[in-house]
């Protein structure tokens, strides 16, 4: 990307950083800090849309060239965690808790002489950043989603309309509508009424 | 934005660093970017060396949270991402080691498992300690071996050597020894196929 198109700044932004221009926030929505994007660099006409009336605050965009991260209306995403190089959809009146990380790739490749490569090729990048290497699923969390405190959301899954993801669980299959879901790994301990 | 100026701002370079800590050739080391915190904020390590790290280390926004007869040896072309190392003993990690964002890494309790013992402990950890002696607690070495990936937000236990291309899937807690080429995942963690 461009960096001339890292061009806007946020009002009383703690942090010394810009918003690039393909990202789309609609002006009903609240954006917290620039330092959300200290690890973006999609190159994607749009890498980060942010729907009407939604909220990220501190979540970190680790979003790689080709990842696309669509947050919708309503949704409240506090400071997770994003790990993109495909697509990652939030819902519609989502709820994300503090240091949920929501991945949609490994990042690196499974076979130990290709990860040992790209580990002696990031170490001469000037970024030094493990890039693209391994083979994303993209992620789909449902509209009216709620997941709780330090949850892991791993490569693939999707989460159903309405579910609830206990604190720190980790979600490795997906999720069926209206459920709660609990523990490492994930399991359904109860299904919500309509 | 100058991302790459950004960066390298934060690096600790060899003469800002603690006399005790060796980084080899192209090994850096940042600071977090949120303010208040640095890598060797709870650095008190007497050992001379306290750290060695090999060459090509990434080491990303980590703390090295250490007591002062504490030894961390991290191997060459190791990633790290903003994770938490707890060591009152000793710990090794191989080459080509990758752990993920807000991991912890621990060697110790850091506090003794009676009852009685762990009042005294508070009282000598407390303001008004006056040089009472701490009580002694749990520590065994942590062992990670070459082609470690460990994910995020995971949590790796004391006395556990994690084997060669090992794979941690993120969240998982580890409380025992991890057999080489395995995929872990769960809390405790367990093995759940082949790498």
């Amino acid at each position: 990307m461009n960096p001339a198109a890292w061009s806007r700044k946020l009002p009383q932004d703690w942090y010394p950083g810009t918003i690039p221009s393909n990202v789309s926030v609609c002006e009903t929505a609240y954006l917290g800090t620039s330092y959300s994007f200290h690890e973006y660099r999609s190159g994607a006409s749009i890498g980060l849309r942010l729907g009407r009336g939604a909220s990220l605050d501190k979540t970190v965009l680790d979003v790689g060239s080709n990842g696309q991260v669509s947050v919708g209306e309503f949704a409240f995403v506090s400071s997770a965690r994003i790990i993109c190089d495909s697509e990652v959809e939030i819902g519609d009146y989502a709820l994300i808790g503090w240091n949920v990380v929501i991945m949609d790739s490994y990042r690196v490749p499974i076979d130990v002489v290709m990860r040992r490569h790209e580990l002696e090729r990031s170490s001469l990048h000037p970024q030094r950043r493990l890039e693209d290497a391994g083979e994303p699923r993209p992620v789909q969390i449902g509209r009216n989603v709620w997941i709780g405190f330090e949850a892991c959301i791993l490569p693939g899954v999707i989460i159903g309309e309405g579910a609830v993801v206990g604190a720190r669980s980790v979600v490795t299959e997906n999720v069926p509508p209206f459920t709660v879901i609990a523990g490492n790994p994930a399991r359904i301990v109860r299904v919500l009424d309509r | 934005m100058n991302e790459t100026a950004q960066h390298k701002s934060l690096c600790w370079t060899p003469d800002q660093l603690p006399p005790n800590v060796r980084l080899g050739a192209n090994s850096v080391i940042t600071g977090h970017y949120l303010p208040g915190d640095h890598p060797f904020k709870r650095f008190r390590s007497r050992l001379d060396p306290a750290i060695v790290i090999g060459e090509g280390c990434t080491l990303n926004g980590l703390y090295f949270n250490m007591g002062e007869e504490a030894r961390i040896e991290i191997g060459n072309y190791c990633h790290f991402t903003e994770i938490f190392l707890l060591c009152e003993l000793e710990l090794r990690v191989g080459n080509y080691v990758v752990i993920g964002w807000h991991t912890t890494v621990t060697d110790a309790d850091f506090h003794p498992v009676s009852p009685d013992d762990r009042i005294v402990d508070a009282i000598a950890c407390s303001p008004l300690a006056n040089g009472q002696d701490r009580r002694p607690f749990a520590r065994k070495p942590v062992i990670i071996e070459d082609n470690v990936w460990v994910g995020a937000n995971a949590t790796i236990l004391k006395g556990v050597r994690i084997g060669e291309g090992a794979f941690v899937e993120p969240g998982s807690v580890v409380v025992r020894d991890v057999p080489p080429r395995t995929r872990v995942l769960g809390n405790p963690a367990q093995v759940i196929g082949d790498v």
